[in-house]
């Protein structure tokens, strides 16, 4: 008894987790008629596989899907260079100001992103980046967390790994590719991860910065659909679900490498 | 051919060479300052145009009155106005309301489950797996399906609640104090925090807690076992161990966790946004960042609601400097 | 780095922030020269909030429009809902860069006008080439010209009718049978008395509530009121305290539920006959047609309830187009646009093919419009108000004032605000909103 009650008791609540994404899948494999039936049973009784071509239909997700991992790839890709780069000179680097610096970085993620919104819109404009894809990737090129965890990932390295590398002749930057990114895999990765998470997840700014519908991500895309005149729920859910899914896929796909011992890092101030 | 891959391959080796030998033509008495420069200057151009300059620009914005910005200098006028104005602390209510609602709670499930996931060695993966799902789908998808969830008419809260035996709840319509409620009238209607509001509390710690419990597994893995153990050894009972030695042992993740979960709450938008289409328009669901937001953006009111969002800033910061000041001080670090 | 120095260091931070505050740097925002940069130079860009078949006809349109007029072609581009085209217009004028032009409520354009976006169209109407005649100026509706005239700005006519709509009681004919009812109600007493007998028969509620303040305007015209005098609101009128009434009586006595807002949970509850009555735009029609799948006997939709149905009153709205300051190129391809959308035979299609309605006089002969009235005598409801319907309110600070509406409503429905209290509270919140906007 006392070897699965753990187990009974993590599945319970697990149950609960998991709830609503059973819920909207099983809404999602039925017809109209049946979805906007009340039901508390999560087998759907049926799988309306017209729903997927339907929604298809209703909106372009093909290119939304092109549009956000094409942002959210870059942007991933952008902040794990940037932040390695800078998390490694936060923490082994000696030059003036960087205290002060270092306070900044972590000072901008004490902003409420929606207080500098317009600005940052301006300043698109001016740069003439309106409607493009600079504006959906270049302002999220590098943020303060990643640096932060970065840095905490190099300093949990043994001093002794850079001095040998240094008395070697190893210069800082084949230092910082060659030998330290491999070391901080793990910080890499999560970065990486939650770097693409938050541009893949994020609404408002690429509604405000965008406006042809051959620029529109995902997160635009289920919205408008969500706004459609007397919305379809099964068809909603069935969009949801696909816009969910390459996130599970790719969480699925990282959590190989993604060990706690990565977060776990960060943490030791 | 394979000689063009090999030179192919060595390309980016051959770049970081140069790049430091670059580096190294410095005078030796710059120390790491080229470098530094190099390093650090891609991540604070991008943060210094898109974060620190209209952090510069919202300031000096605060500082003038009318709309969109074009108003005459009146020094902290629209401060004055903010602290004067009863929306202004009814929406600061609704956020604090949020931050005690959300957090403790947070912090207490997301612990008991890391717990007994790394208590756990068959099936930790999966179960792990479970529990940060909702952490990675987007909050607007996710809401969506919570809306229909929460929908008075039909929706599967209300079935639940049909099936235990008690009267179907409006959920994220109801404006009326989750006290008043419970009590059955005995607390009056306005006092607490709204059932609407409870309801985006709920959404954010079942989207939310998966990012803790990962982070407490962390911290656990790193406690050494053998620690655990000599303590059982030496008689102390479960409860003991985990109060006097896991405990503490944790609480440097427990402050890294309370730190970032009240900034994160207090920067709380996209779920109140979603499940409440636009931040609804009852106050019991409009928090500092809706109210600012809305004022900015949908009345114009840019001094006004850059002046609310810096006293915001403002606060946060000197809320975290106060947890890092007198709470800081007592996390044991091993 | 230990914990005492990072304190520090967000100490500084802090004082930098207060710092950089006093400072006073210049102002940032761009400096606003008389007219705008287009966002795009090879097309002239129309900001719409349309999608589904209405979307896809306005493209249809504009792609027709493009192959026969010379000129930068129309570009249609979805920005978003109404809000969401209010904060990119806003947000774009600081930025200096405008679309050719956008769909807009009258609330919007009045915070336009000020920042010297939205052009004035008189000088683009009184064009002797390209203008439009006094012949024609006098066919449009004069309710969906008037509110295009700003009374705050020197009467201009700063934006321009587009496709319009107007409030209207869909009701379900099964429901009613159930009661014995065969007739929608044409009076606010009958309503609530056809409700309670739908309630006692069904033992459900009879009507579905969605919260908009274009709803709550219209039962106060409908009751002979208004709910603006100058800058002065009348929300503690008769009028208005009778409308706060009705919805204390709908939820006390169990008549009526509120839907989540931004859904259409009313529609789809009047498609499956579980409702008898909701209050929505002519431009539901498609859709509840859909919901009914196509069966007319299921339903039917009518002036909403009158206090004295010899003189009703009820809102026209529907978004009007502005046009903006931008290059000459692309102010006359977007005058053309509208000049042609308005135009009897396209505004005709456009009534016929969503639920809007013509905004032409003329249009209403047209062979598709009496096609269309001869298929079903329902669809004419809408156009037979257009003799008695008139527009909200096109003052600076009526957008605010709309969610203070939202919200009274929300409260007198939730039954924690009395509605003699909520009236006088709200007249109060959106008189200083009003003064508020007026200083600016």
């Amino acid at each position: 008894m006392r070897r699965v009650l753990p187990h009974i008791l993590l599945a319970a609540f697990g149950l609960l987790m998991v709830w609503p994404f059973l819920w909207m899948l099983s809404t999602a494999c039925k017809d109209y008629a049946s979805a906007s039936t009340p039901s508390l049973s999560l087998w759907p009784g049926m799988f309306h596989w017209q729903n997927l071509p339907d929604t298809f239909r209703a909106a372009p997700f093909g290119r939304y899907f092109f549009n956000s991992f094409l942002v959210a790839g870059t942007v991933s890709l952008s902040v794990v260079l940037t932040s390695l780069m800078a998390g490694y000179a936060f923490a082994r680097l000696r030059f003036p100001g960087r205290g002060v610096l270092f306070a900044l970085v972590l000072g901008s993620m004490m902003v409420p992103f929606e207080a500098i919104f317009v600005p940052n819109f301006v300043l698109i404009s001016r740069l003439g980046w309106y409607d493009s894809y600079a504006a959906l990737i270049v302002p999220w090129c590098a943020n303060a967390f990643s640096i932060f965890l970065m840095r905490q990932a190099f300093l949990a390295l043994p001093a002794d790994f850079y001095d040998a590398a240094r008395i070697d002749g190893c210069g800082h930057l084949r230092f910082l590719f060659r030998i330290g990114a491999p070391l901080v895999r793990p910080m890499v990765i999560t970065v990486a991860l939650f770097a693409f998470l938050g541009s893949y997840n994020s609404l408002l700014w690429p509604l405000v910065v965008t406006a042809d519908g051959s620029m529109r991500v995902v997160q635009v895309g289920l919205t408008a659909f969500n706004t459609d005149a007397g919305v379809r729920i099964n068809l909603l859910m069935c969009a949801s679900a696909i816009v969910i899914l390459p996130t599970v896929v790719l969480y699925f796909a990282a959590q190989r490498y993604f060990v706690e011992s990565a977060l776990g890092a960060g943490i030791k101030a | 051919m394979t000689r063009m891959a090999e030179t192919f391959a060595a390309l980016p080796d051959r770049l970081l060479a140069l790049l430091d030998s670059l580096l190294d033509r410095f005078p030796r008495r710059m120390g790491d300052i080229p470098a530094a420069v190099l390093l650090t200057a891609p991540a604070l151009l991008v943060l210094g145009a898109f974060s620190f300059t209209p952090m510069v620009n919202a300031l000096t914005l605060s500082l003038r009155g009318g709309k969109h910005g074009d108003g005459a200098f009146i020094g902290l006028g629209n401060y004055l106005d903010a602290l004067r104005s009863g929306e202004f602390w009814q929406s600061l209510t609704v956020t604090i309301y949020y931050v005690l609602g959300t957090i403790p709670a947070m912090l207490a499930f997301s612990f008991l489950i890391a717990l007994v996931l790394h208590r756990i060695s068959r099936a930790r993966g999966f179960f792990r797996t479970l529990y940060f799902l909702p952490y990675v789908t987007s909050v607007v998808a996710a809401a969506m399906v919570w809306r229909s969830l929460f929908n008075p008419r039909g929706g599967v809260f209300n079935l639940l609640m049909a099936w235990v035996g008690v009267a179907p709840q409006q959920w994220l319509l109801e404006p009326r104090g989750m006290l008043h409620l419970l009590t059955g009238g005995a607390v009056n209607a306005s006092i607490g925090p709204s059932m609407a509001l409870c309801c985006v509390m709920l959404f954010d710690i079942w989207h939310g807690c998966g990012f803790m419990i990962v982070v407490f597994l962390a911290g656990l893995s790193s406690i050494p076992r053998e620690v655990e153990e000599s303590a059982r050894i030496d008689g102390a009972g479960g409860l003991r161990t985990l109060w006097h030695i896991t405990l503490p042992l944790l609480s440097p993740t427990i402050f890294f966790l309370g730190v970032v979960g009240v900034v994160r709450a207090f920067q709380a938008f996209n779920s109140f946004y979603a499940l409440t289409q636009g931040g609804g328009n009852t106050q019991d669901t409009r928090n500092l960042i809706l109210y600012i937001y809305s004022q900015f953006y949908d009345y114009g009111y840019w001094g006004y609601a850059t002046a609310a969002s810096t006293m915001l800033t403002l606060a946060i910061v000197a809320l975290t400097a106060l947890q890092w000041r007198f709470v800081g001080r007592r996390v044991h670090y091993s | 780095m230990t914990r005492f120095r990072l304190w520090m260091m967000l100490a500084a931070l802090s004082a930098a922030c207060c710092l950089a505050g006093c400072g006073g740097s210049p102002k940032s925002g761009p400096t606003q020269g008389p007219s705008f940069r287009p966002l795009d130079t090879t097309s002239a860009v129309f900001w719409d909030r349309q999608i589904t078949e209405i979307g896809a006809l306005l493209h249809r349109l504009a792609d027709e429009f493009n192959a026969a007029h010379p000129g930068l072609p129309i570009k249609v581009e979805y920005a978003g809902d109404y809000p969401d085209v209010f904060r990119k217009v806003s947000a774009s004028i600081q930025a200096g860069v405008l679309p050719a032009m956008t769909v807009s409520y009258e609330n919007m354009t009045a915070e336009y006008i000020p920042t010297g976006a939205a052009l004035d169209l008189d000088l683009l109407i009184k064009d002797p080439k390209t203008g439009l005649t006094q012949a024609e100026l006098d066919d449009y509706f004069p309710a969906a010209l008037q509110p295009n005239r700003y009374a705050d700005f020197g009467g201009k006519m700063y934006s321009f009718p587009l496709s319009k709509s107007i409030l209207m009681l869909y009701y379900n004919r099964r429901v009613l049978a159930k009661a014995g009812l065969t007739a929608p109600p044409a009076t606010w007493d009958e309503f609530l008395d056809q409700c309670r007998k739908i309630k006692a028969a069904t033992g459900k509620p009879a009507h579905a509530i969605s919260v908009d303040c274009s709803t709550f305007d219209a039962m106060v015209f409908s009751r002979g009121g208004d709910v603006i005098r100058g800058h002065e609101t009348l929300f503690d009128s008769p009028q208005a305290l009778a409308v706060l009434d009705f919805y204390a009586t709908l939820t006390r006595e169990g008549l009526a539920y509120r839907i989540t807002p931004g859904t259409y949970q009313d529609n789809e509850a009047l498609g499956k006959d579980e409702i008898a009555f909701t209050f929505r735009t002519s431009a539901s029609r498609t859709d509840i047609m859909l919901l009914m799948q196509n069966d007319k006997t299921r339903w039917g939709m009518a002036r909403i309830p009158q206090l004295d149905p010899a003189h009703p009153a009820t809102v026209l709205y529907g978004p009007n187009v502005t046009i903006f300051n931008t290059t000459e190129e692309q102010k006359a391809a977007a005058w053309a646009f509208v000049k042609w959308f308005t135009s009897p035979e396209i505004t005709a299609r456009w009534a016929v093919g969503t639920g809007y309605l013509p905004v032409r006089k003329s249009a209403l002969d047209s062979p598709e419009m009496k096609k269309l009235f001869d298929e079903w005598e329902c669809n004419r409801a809408a156009f037979d108000c257009l003799d008695f319907a008139r527009g909200e309110p096109n003052i600076t600070g009526w957008q605010q004032v709309r969610d203070l509406v939202v919200r009274t409503l929300s409260e007198v429905l939730a039954g924690t605000r009395e509605p003699a209290e909520a009236g006088r509270l709200l007249k109060q919140g959106a008189d200083e909103v009003l003064a508020r906007a007026g200083r600016g």
